[in-house]
């Protein structure tokens, strides 16, 4: 983790962070970098892929159709809406 | 020098469930008002958890098998990265690490031979939502009713060279699936949708050259013209050094006819994929493989073989029926009831696909009722309704599916009648008041009889044996 790489990660998450808070995030990746390392040590050769920690798989249901909300319920609190649409400020030119 | 352009496609396919695929709402919002089929799960709502629909995984194991790939029987569901006011929740549900299906294999065949491409993967993931820019100047719009809407995506290997290969290609992923009845795609209608991967490298060479993606092609025909474009375009770039190429996602304007940059092109660690915490790994069991597995349609080649061999129909007939799975199933419900192939071949290729083309269907558009088809094949063979007037119910049928082709022809006084005496009548006065038709006949002219023939049918409103009618018109000619 460097500032070049800091900078590209406040542009993906359209951040803004003040000096103070850049030196904190460094400071935090830097560690989390040597328990990486530490990680490394360790011999996976054999060790199966897991693909999730918890031992339980997803359970699913079926395609039924159900209208569990009205769009004036979740828009009660949108700051602005139009027409039944959402509004944002505008992000095309 | 000599190129050759390599290109990969990701086709995004509409997966055809009633529900979108984390939530209960409708996926089909078509017409709806905006923000109708939304829940706090599809609006990105904190604290709320996706539920899997198992239809979904249904149709993604199904379009996997279809083209041949191995299927992950345990898939997982991980988080993709990026701001838009399209994506509520600021990702989107997708597949990385463990997809539903890899490695598989689709043959095309093109003016230069049979190719196989092959499939890297297929992954299941949610669709974005619509952004409306024009309602006012200073805001976008923004309506969810798409949001979470299932899809899946079907990612090439860059095993395609040509515009040809790729309509090639498509077509053949249109027809495996539509025969699986996974999903609708039809570009017109958005439900499927592809984006090209287009490189350029001297022929013969194995690096490959620098890669544009590019997007909004909403036919196939302008993906055609974008890869003609964009090959053009980096070759150009390549010899005369015009600009300098770089790897970009780029927009297509078909109107134009040109593709423009649209950004830089973010590289998988940009979305910062990590599998979903509140999506557990789904696991597909033996049973449930199995019982997809068991459920695939007979291939397309298969059942043009079966219909050559079981039907007897020529290799054009069957190669013209098996185009459209909706096509057989009218021709093999037709069949089901008339017993004669040919006939319910001859009427579903050219009876059937003129009223397509009149009424700009596609024949996937197909709603007629097969039997009913077959009826109506059984009352013109056997001579009870006139061919003209068995299209006339032809017509009728795709205005009315519900429609009985006998109860039709008898409501509308289309059976044929076998009363010779009411056809002698006609005749006679047909004759009678056309006597100069007849010295025509009787000097050479053959057509003066048609003449005659046609202005009877009329008479009798096409419900008469042909053969019948020209015996008796014959007889009363020549005695005049």
């Amino acid at each position: 983790m460097d500032r070049e790489i800091l900078r590209h990660l406040e542009m993906l998450n359209q951040l803004q962070l003040t000096e103070e808070q850049k030196e904190a995030a460094l400071a935090f990746f830097a560690a989390r970098e040597q328990d990486n390392a530490l990680l490394d040590t360790i011999d996976t050769e054999n060790v199966e892929r897991m693909v999730h920690v918890m031992p339980i798989m997803t359970v699913v249901r079926e395609d039924v159709v159900k209208q569990t909300f009205t769009r004036e319920a979740l828009q009660q609190d949108a700051p602005e809406t139009d027409e039944g649409y959402w509004c944002v400020p505008r992000v095309v030119e | 020098m000599q190129y050759e352009t390599v290109i990969g496609l990701e086709v995004h396919v509409e997966l055809a469930t009633n529900s979108k695929i984390f939530c209960s709402c409708s996926a089909h919002s078509f017409g709806a008002e905006p923000n109708a089929h939304v829940c706090p799960a599809c609006c990105g709502m904190p604290g709320m958890l996706p539920v899997v629909n198992k239809r979904v995984v249904d149709y993604g194991m199904k379009a996997g098998l279809m083209l041949n790939c191995d299927i992950n029987r345990v898939t997982t569901f991980d988080k993709k990265s990026y701001y838009y006011p399209d994506l509520p929740a600021a990702y989107q549900t997708t597949q990385w690490f463990a997809p539903v299906a890899v490695n598989g294999l689709v043959e095309i065949e093109t003016s230069k031979g049979k190719k196989q491409v092959r499939i890297k993967q297929i992954h299941m993931e949610e669709d974005a939502g619509k952004l409306v820019h024009d309602i006012r100047e200073d805001t976008t719009h923004v309506d969810y009713n798409r949001t979470s809407v299932p899809l899946i995506e079907i990612v090439s290997q860059p095993d395609l060279s040509s515009a040809e290969e790729v309509e090639a290609y498509l077509e053949r992923l249109k027809t495996l699936l539509r025969y699986a009845k996974v999903a609708e795609c039809e570009m017109a209608h958005g439900t499927m949708r592809c984006d090209v991967n287009l490189s350029v490298r001297p022929a013969g060479s194995d690096v490959l050259g620098v890669r544009t993606e590019m997007k909004n092609m909403n036919s196939v025909e302008a993906i055609k013209r974008a890869i003609e474009y964009e090959t053009a375009r980096h070759i150009d770039a390549i010899e005369n050094h015009t600009e300098v190429l770089v790897q970009e996602t780029r927009r297509w304007d078909d109107i134009k006819g040109k593709s423009y940059a649209m950004r830089t092109k973010e590289t998988a660690g940009d979305y910062r994929y990590f599998p979903d915490p509140n999506v557990m790994p789904v696991v597909i069991d033996d049973e449930w493989f199995d019982r997809i597995k068991a459920s695939l349609p007979e291939f397309p080649e298969v059942k043009r073989a079966r219909y050559m061999d079981e039907y007897g129909l020529t290799a054009y007939d069957a190669e013209q029926l098996t185009k459209s799975i909706a096509l057989c199933e009218c021709f093999e419900a037709a069949y089901s009831v008339c017993k004669n192939a040919k006939d319910a071949a001859n009427w579903s290729i050219s009876e059937v696909m003129s009223i397509l083309n009149v009424r700009k269907m596609t024949y996937d558009q197909l709603n007629i009722n097969g039997h009913a088809l077959g009826e109506l094949i059984l009352l013109v063979s056997e001579g009870k309704v006139g061919r003209a007037n068995g299209k006339k119910i032809l017509a009728a049928m795709f205005e009315d599916t519900a429609l009985q082709p006998l109860s039709f022809a008898e409501a509308n006084h289309m059976i044929m009648s076998n009363d010779t005496g009411l056809i002698e009548s006609v005749a006679k006065a047909v004759v009678e008041a056309d006597p100069k038709a007849v010295s025509d006949y009787k000097s050479g002219k053959e057509k003066a009889l048609m003449a005659l023939f046609g202005k009877c049918m009329k008479e009798l409103k096409g419900n008469c044996d042909p053969q019948t009618l020209r015996e008796i018109l014959v007889n009363i000619v020549n005695a005049q």
